[in-house]
């Protein structure tokens, strides 16, 4: 069931994207931090599944509230002539690559303890 | 209780939903702005080249508009010098135009008058000579004559009036035959009383029977002289 919500999702929007008028090259800075937010998010909201803490309400305001943040700095960086964006890269980069090293943990764990009791039995 | 949980499973798998439209559809729009920027290079470069790059090729232009200004400025500046030029080359041409005429290199008219001498048959009565016409010119010459020719042979500052052997008169070195026709521009009646007047040149030479007329004219006719102005020893 939450399967085939994300893969519709995904497939709508892959879709509407693709036949959205451009927007100019000026913003697509802001859209791609603000991606790296959501994604960001995305992993933080799968690992607090793995540890059984997942909160929709704290995983939708982070996804959002991550992404408007990033945004927001990065058009103050440009105003402050400061390249904040790079700051806000390094941090979500880094918290993407340690949910994803929980994530990996998790299911090398399971799969390991898999082939051991595979091993029991026989 | 279980419709509870129902309930809150369908709302977080619509939120999921939705949160992964979003996130995809933001994904694949920033993928396509990306394709296709990068189809030119200069899209392609980071706002601050664009930036640093704009301000080169501002400078430039600054420089380039500067450089235009100067060149404006002294073209226009050329144009008044070429100007001013022009207007003394006109007044020059001017005074030139004018010397020509006192010269006498230039065909001239005005006001003045005709001085006509005839020879007259008479054996009794002198034949006109180059005295008279020396007199006649130098009593012109004084009453302010501006041009004076004798038979269109103009008379310049060095021109001779000769009397050869009382046989013919050589003007400018070329003779001249009767009747003998002064011309002389000027104001015409103080020309015609230096003639006329009491002591006059002609009027004596009436006296004494010799035919000579004087006619006004307000549009006497003198032409250029003929001969060359060569200066050798003036420095």
């Amino acid at each position: 069931m939450i399967f085939i919500t994300i893969l519709i999702g995904c497939i709508l929007g892959a879709i509407i994207g693709m036949n959205v008028p451009m927007i100019s090259y000026t913003y697509s800075s802001y859209l791609a931090i603000a991606i790296i937010a959501a994604l960001d998010s995305v992993f933080g909201g799968i690992t607090s599944v793995i540890n059984k803490n997942f909160d929709l309400k704290i995983f939708v305001t982070g996804f959002f509230g991550n992404a408007i943040l990033a945004i927001l700095l990065t058009i103050l960086g440009q105003k402050l002539n400061v390249d904040i964006y790079l700051a806000a890269i390094v941090v979500f980069v880094g918290r993407m690559f340690v949910n994803l090293s929980i994530i990996r943990r998790y299911y090398v764990d399971k799969w390991l303890n898999k082939s051991q009791n595979k091993d029991k039995t026989k | 209780m279980k419709k509870n949980i129902k309930k809150g499973k369908i709302t977080m798998i619509i939120t999921i939903g939705i949160t992964c439209f979003i996130l995809v559809l933001v994904m694949s729009m920033q993928f396509k702005i990306v394709n296709q920027t990068d189809i030119t290079s200069i899209e392609n470069m980071r706002e601050a080249e664009l930036r640093t790059e704009f301000a080169n090729w501002k400078s430039k232009y600054e420089d380039i508009e500067q450089q235009y200004d100067e060149t404006m400025e002294k073209i226009e500046e050329y144009r008044t010098t070429s100007q001013s030029n022009e207007e003394t080359e006109k007044l020059v041409d001017e005074e030139l135009e004018q010397l020509n005429m006192s010269l006498g290199k230039t065909d001239v008219q005005g006001q003045g008058i005709e001085v006509t001498l005839r020879e007259t048959n008479n054996e009794e009565i002198a034949r006109i000579n180059g005295d008279d016409l020396l007199v006649i010119v130098n009593a012109l010459k004084i009453a302010g004559a501006e041009a004076i020719s004798i038979n269109d042979e103009r008379i310049i500052n060095m021109s001779d009036i000769v009397d050869i052997n009382e046989t013919f008169i050589k003007v400018n070195g070329k003779r001249i035959l009767a009747p003998y026709v002064i011309k002389a521009i000027g104001n015409s009646a103080y020309l015609e009383t230096a003639l006329t007047g009491n002591g006059g040149h002609v009027d004596e030479m009436k006296k004494i029977g010799q035919d000579v007329s004087i006619e006004k004219s307000n549009k006497v006719k003198i032409l250029k002289y003929e001969g060359e102005i060569n200066l050798k020893y003036i420095q």
